[in-house]
């Protein structure tokens, strides 16, 4: 069996953040082909959020780290990715989250994944900086950038310099 | 963070490792060039990237997945090649790019010949490569490999050709089997000049 090896789990209150696994393809592919993805780079093919699915994996080999699927403690039942993420030609490291089911929505289950990476990439991975880069138009990511104590930085890079989006910039000492 | 239980692969003059971040820069390099314009390319530098993630990540989604091909002595990559299945493939597919300055010198042939063994091996029962059928090399590869093209398998999408590799059976210490032996020998012979065009 082929696997992922030496990648951390992260524990929170409620949730464990741990690699992707190949079972976590349907929810994600699935996600990625609904128009709930319009903000995160879908909606797109089954084909191509399946190559996609297999960037989480490569993103971890290539980088040391990557995203984590965030499911509940004792159920393995994905519920979105959250986590570190730094593709080749990315201006700078990014945290970020996706929930796959609105159902998730509103318990405070992205912020709560996120606060946690957060806090690793400061304390475990050393970054020097941390945005977030999110899409006009997506509102909730905006909230929960603000609420995780992030501000936009009108003077960042986007990811694509045709294609400008908000990049919010995280502060070390901003969540406790 | 790895695929650390990848087999790997020796053959005469190949070894046969899976993908690591230390590889990408030749991928990418043939993924920025013309060479690629048959899998997808040319890609910009992101996209390239990404498609290098995606080789590895099927390792992880599906157990098989494309090797690097090394050198045995030197270490330096010469392309990749294995199993490739990703969404909408209908079936496991025999794969392989060869780096631009690396072709005609019978690498993807040592190493195509190497995967499918393997995977015969390990549980195959058959498999099929889908090519552009302008990308002669990779036509002339698979005949060389003894496929022949399936018209009744269904393809990718319509624009591609379906060859059919020879079974397992077909393989076993046949005259097919030899004859592709003897072609890799000659291209391990540092006195060989194949004639004509070159070929992976």
């Amino acid at each position: 069996m082929i696997s992922l090896t030496g990648t951390p789990t992260l524990q929170t209150e409620r949730l464990t953040l741990r690699a992707p696994q190949p079972q976590d393809a349907d929810a994600f592919i699935a996600f990625f082909a609904s128009k709930r993805s319009q903000f995160v780079g879908g909606p797109m093919t089954e084909r191509q959020a399946w190559n996609f699915f297999g960037t989480e994996f490569g993103h971890w080999m290539m980088r040391g780290f990557g995203m984590f699927t965030v499911t509940r403690h004792g159920d393995d039942t994905p519920l979105g990715i959250v986590g570190h993420w730094y593709p080749r030609t990315w201006p700078e490291r990014e945290v970020g989250w996706v929930l796959f089911d609105p159902a998730s929505e509103g318990q405070g289950i992205a912020f709560e994944a996120a606060k946690a990476c957060i806090a690793h990439a400061w304390d475990t991975l050393k970054w020097d900086t941390i945005v977030s880069y999110i899409d006009h138009g997506n509102d909730a990511s905006v909230a929960l950038a603000k609420r995780l104590g992030a501000t936009l930085d009108t003077d960042a890079l986007p990811t694509k310099p045709e294609d400008p989006c908000y990049v919010y910039r995280h502060h070390r000492g901003a969540l406790v | 963070m790895s695929s650390q239980l990848i087999p790997t692969i020796e053959t005469g003059r190949l070894s046969l490792r899976g993908p690591v971040a230390e590889d990408y820069p030749n991928f990418k390099a043939t993924f920025a060039s013309y060479r690629s314009r048959f899998m997808g390319g040319p890609l910009n530098t992101y996209e390239a990237w990404m498609l290098y993630a995606a080789e590895m990540g099927h390792w992880d989604i599906r157990g098989f997945g494309m090797w690097m091909i090394h050198d045995k002595d030197t270490d330096e990559t010469y392309g990749m090649a294995g199993g490739w299945q990703p969404a909408g493939w209908p079936e496991r597919e025999i794969a392989w790019i060869i780096w631009p300055d690396k072709a005609g010198k019978g690498f993807a042939l040592e190493a195509t010949h190497a995967v499918r063994k393997y995977y015969y091996a390990n549980g195959w029962d058959t498999a099929v490569s889908y090519l552009d059928p302008k990308n002669l090399d990779s036509v002339r590869l698979a005949e060389r490999l003894g496929a022949k093209k399936d018209a009744d398998a269904p393809s990718i999408d319509g624009s591609d050709a379906v060859y059919r590799h020879p079974s397992p059976a077909q393989l076993d210490d046949t005259q097919l089997a030899h004859g592709i032996e003897m072609e890799i020998g000659h291209y391990a012979d540092p006195q060989f000049k194949p004639k004509g065009w070159a070929l992976d």
